[in-house]
């Protein structure tokens, strides 16, 4: 699927800062016109959603990524794995996800779990923020998201 | 104004590269196996998992390289059956998955390795709410993930054990499309030949190769004399194979020590090879590598 800005006649590039899914499987992404500025958001629903996870892909990785990332889906979405799984899954060691914001990572769809999680970790790094918790989650989508 | 072919790539999401990449790898780990081979049946409960693994030993038993698949996501039992443990360390890397490595360096690869304990279930994280398709959905990208990731290296078998039922064999088509073919397999009852014909018939109208139709628990061998008597009251399975028009394969009687490893860690078939039970596996063995080759 791509997005036109008509007025200009350009692609409209997908916002990678600007992407924050919502939970429970309704899926936001925000595309904006590199030309005039002008932005637009898709917003689908969980049914929509589980057709693309279907293939199996990951939103804005790239194909090496998705390639190269062995049980990617599965390690994200097993909810008893080992531990071992877990490796492939964005982190930074001097930041902590408190438990909330660590279930509330787990409710976003997980095709683009890590994609969010990117989202929130930048966002954090950014500010110096240690700590990510339900509140960090609440302020990344307030500012970042929609 | 442009239209979708004025627009390169497709919109950020790099949906189209990143399947693309998924296939070539899949396609890498298929292409160094030189038969894929699925062992199913329409009915639950009728040895399919147990004759998987005595199958892969007799192959061995032969000379081949073999790997089994899971393919039962939700009632593993593979890593059982060739003795690989829960507490098996999961070894990530560059290349994929190591497959376990069970009984007479049989390598396989089941969700049972990535469970956290040995009674935990498969569950998906969004199972609370999730709807049967999202959950449908997630078992095919699991079975795709299983397949394609594992390090499998050169093998001359790849056996597929089936769930229960003939849904699966949709998902495992579309991954494996040069598989050498299903083996259906049936006990005696009406009620499993009832069923396991209409697997026969998904899989005939699906275009499926059938490689043939074991008939297993067919009777019961006693371990001490080897006497055989009737274990389950039936028609006759040679029948059904005749009405639908696929090989008969044999029968395989029942004994009660194969589904479990013997004393000295091997699996039934290593060890019994001159029993009833052994020389009808070879047998069917036999008759599966004359079809295929």
């Amino acid at each position: 699927m791509k997005f036109l800005c008509i007025p200009c006649d350009e692609k409209m590039e997908t916002q990678v800062d600007g992407i924050m899914p919502e939970e429970k499987k309704n899926l936001v992404m925000k595309f904006k016109c590199k030309k005039c500025g002008h932005s637009i958001a898709m917003l689908t629903n969980k049914f929509e959603t589980e057709f693309v996870s279907k293939l199996g892909v990951q939103v804005n990785t790239t194909a090496a990524e998705a390639a190269g990332t062995p049980l990617g889906v599965v390690s994200g979405a097993l909810a008893e794995g080992k531990e071992e799984l877990k490796k492939g899954a964005p982190t930074e060691e001097d930041i902590e996800w408190t438990e909330d914001a660590k279930e509330r990572i787990q409710r976003v769809p997980f095709f683009v779990r890590n994609m969010a999680k990117k989202t929130v970790l930048s966002f954090a790094k950014e500010r110096g923020i240690t700590v990510i918790d339900g509140k960090l989650m609440d302020e990344v989508r307030e500012k970042v998201g929609m | 104004m442009k239209t979708y072919e004025d627009i390169a790539g497709d919109g950020g999401s790099n949906i189209i590269e990143q399947v693309e990449a998924l296939g070539e790898k899949l396609r890498a780990r298929l292409d160094r196996i030189k038969y894929k081979v699925a062992l199913m049946s329409g009915k639950g409960g009728v040895g399919k998992s147990s004759l998987t693994a005595n199958v892969a030993a007799c192959l061995v038993d032969k000379g081949h390289s073999v790997g089994i698949l899971d393919a039962d996501l939700n009632g593993p039992s593979i890593c059982h059956l060739l003795g690989v443990k829960n507490s098996h360390k999961l070894i990530i890397d560059d290349r994929g998955v190591q497959p376990g490595v069970g009984s007479h360096n049989i390598k396989l690869m089941s969700m049972d390795m990535l469970l956290s304990s040995p009674d935990s279930p498969v569950m998906w994280t969004e199972e609370a709410d999730a709807t049967a398709v999202w959950v449908s959905t997630m078992e095919s990208t699991a079975l795709r993930e299983l397949v394609a990731d594992t390090d499998w290296g050169d093998l001359d078998f790849l056996l597929i054990d089936m769930p229960p039922g003939s849904d699966r064999i949709d998902n495992i088509r579309s991954l494996i499309p040069e598989l050498a073919g299903v083996v259906e397999i049936t006990i005696p009852s009406p009620l499993s030949q009832h069923i396991v014909s209409k697997s026969i018939t998904k899989n005939n109208k699906m275009k499926v190769p059938i490689i043939g139709l074991v008939e297993n628990m067919a009777g019961y061998t006693c371990p001490h004399c080897e006497k055989e008597g009737p274990l389950f009251e039936g028609e006759d399975v040679e029948n059904l194979a005749k009405q639908k028009n696929i090989p008969y394969l044999g029968k395989i009687p029942f004994d009660t020590r194969i589904g479990r490893k013997t004393d000295s860690g091997s699996l039934y078939y290593m060890d019994n090879k001159g029993s009833v039970t052994g020389k009808a596996i070879n047998s069917v063995v036999e008759k599966i590598l004359e079809s295929i080759k």
